[in-house]
């Protein structure tokens, strides 16, 4: 799952409209998945650094709770009902957000995005 | 160099006594099939329909902007109010386009709030329309949200609008049309999506009405697609369960915005309910 968190930082690194939508976004978010804790950490709309939990130390502002499955569901090309979106995930209970909510909506279309970067490209039809 | 078919005109009408200036689109000949669009957005939403000859050859489809929405500008006095839909003002509405332009008893298709609210006119004024077509809709849809997210000085409520309702469109949607769905949420007015959202997040007036519905004079027949998280397959399904003879068909590839996402999925959709429902509208026209 590390890699995963890598891939994403890389290839937020190689989208530029992303650090434009993400301009004043500096803040820690935390991905726990399956109970194991990544902390990304975001500086001006990219991902500065990734640390490995476990921590109860590092202060995030908001958080992703879910399970590898369904997070590699989520990272399909074309995922299922349910799997195609974050708050889609946490309607059918396979995800859960904590901490800011408030600040996350504000950055919803930044967040959105850039937690679907590892999703590979539609396959040609 | 193309143009398109479509001609768009404004209507001024009088509702709960409140001049409005109301802007509609139309296309076609025939039966008239009236359109209502999403909270949030406006008649553009319905523009594949509306630009289908294959639709238009034997219906004439017309759409119009609610007040506050698109081209149909808010009353004057509109600045010192909080706006705030409610049912009786949207029915009023509906009601008030239909006479205004002359419609003899349309079908009424209507989509998430539009589709609540065909139901409540189903309920309480069936003698208008002929028929429903009820899409994306529900009897009741409390807010897995908090509406006052999207008014509120320190957030940009249009744009965190449209990445919300980014949940409820299906990743088989065309990218293109994807973004153009959005776009209209992203120009919504300030406070505008909101109002909306209070009438179809906390009116539950239509709960415990719907057997009111005599589907035998006039029709009802549902579409839902699988990827709207907003109003499931299941919401759906549980409402027309209160309507004896309705039926209901399953977009499997669509999601919330379906004329406007994904209108290669819809259309086939759109066009089997037209039919079903016209095919069963009574023949004295009662």
């Amino acid at each position: 799952m590390i890699e995963k968190m890598r891939e994403m930082q890389q290839r937020l690194e190689q989208s530029p409209h992303l650090h434009r939508l993400g301009a004043l976004f500096s803040d820690t978010v935390l991905i726990k998945v399956d109970g194991r804790e990544y902390y990304l950490v975001f500086e001006k709309g990219r991902i500065d650094r990734v640390v490995e939990g476990p921590s109860k130390r590092t202060p995030y502002r908001f958080g992703f709770v879910t399970d590898a499955a369904a997070l590699e569901a989520f990272w399909t090309p074309t995922p299922a009902p349910g799997f195609h979106d974050i708050f889609a995930m946490v309607k059918i209970g396979r995800a859960e957000i904590v901490g800011d909510m408030l600040l996350l909506v504000k950055n919803l279309r930044f967040f959105k995005e850039v937690i679907a970067l590892p999703r590979t490209a539609k396959e040609a039809a | 160099m193309s143009i398109e078919q479509i001609t768009g005109r404004y209507v001024t009408v009088t509702v709960a006594g409140r001049r409005q200036r109301i802007y509609f689109e139309e296309a076609g000949q025939g039966p008239a099939v009236l359109c209502l669009h999403t909270a949030g957005s406006d008649t553009r939403q319905w523009r594949h329909i509306l630009n289908d000859t294959g639709i238009t050859a034997d219906h004439r489809i017309v759409a119009f902007d609610m007040p506050w929405h698109g081209k149909s500008l808010p009353p004057e006095g509109f600045q010192t109010e909080e706006y705030l839909l409610t049912t009786e003002t949207y029915m009023e509405t509906v009601l008030a386009v239909v006479a205004a332009l002359g419609l003899d008893r349309p079908v009424l298709a209507g989509v998430s709030m539009g589709g609540r609210i065909a139901l409540q006119l189903a309920v309480h004024h069936p003698e208008a329309f002929s028929a429903f077509l009820a899409i994306e809709a529900s009897d009741f849809q409390p807010a897995w949200y908090d509406i006052d997210w999207f008014q509120r000085p320190d957030a940009n409520g249009s744009e965190m609008g449209a990445a919300l309702v980014s949940t409820n469109i299906s990743p088989h949607a065309p990218e293109a049309e994807r973004w153009n769905t959005l776009w209209m949420f992203m120009q919504s007015g300030p406070g505008v999506f909101r109002g909306d959202l209070s009438f179809y997040t906390r009116d539950d007036s239509l709960v415990g009405q719907l057997h009111r519905i005599d589907t035998a004079r006039t029709p009802v027949h549902f579409i839902v697609g699988a990827y709207d998280f907003t109003c499931t397959p299941e919401d759906a399904q549980r409402t027309a369960d209160q309507i004896a003879g309705s039926t209901l068909a399953v977009m499997d590839e669509v999601g919330h915005f379906p004329m406007s996402e994904h209108p290669e999925g819809f259309r086939p959709f759109f066009v089997d309910g037209l039919k079903r429902v016209m095919a069963q509208v009574p023949a004295d026209g009662a």
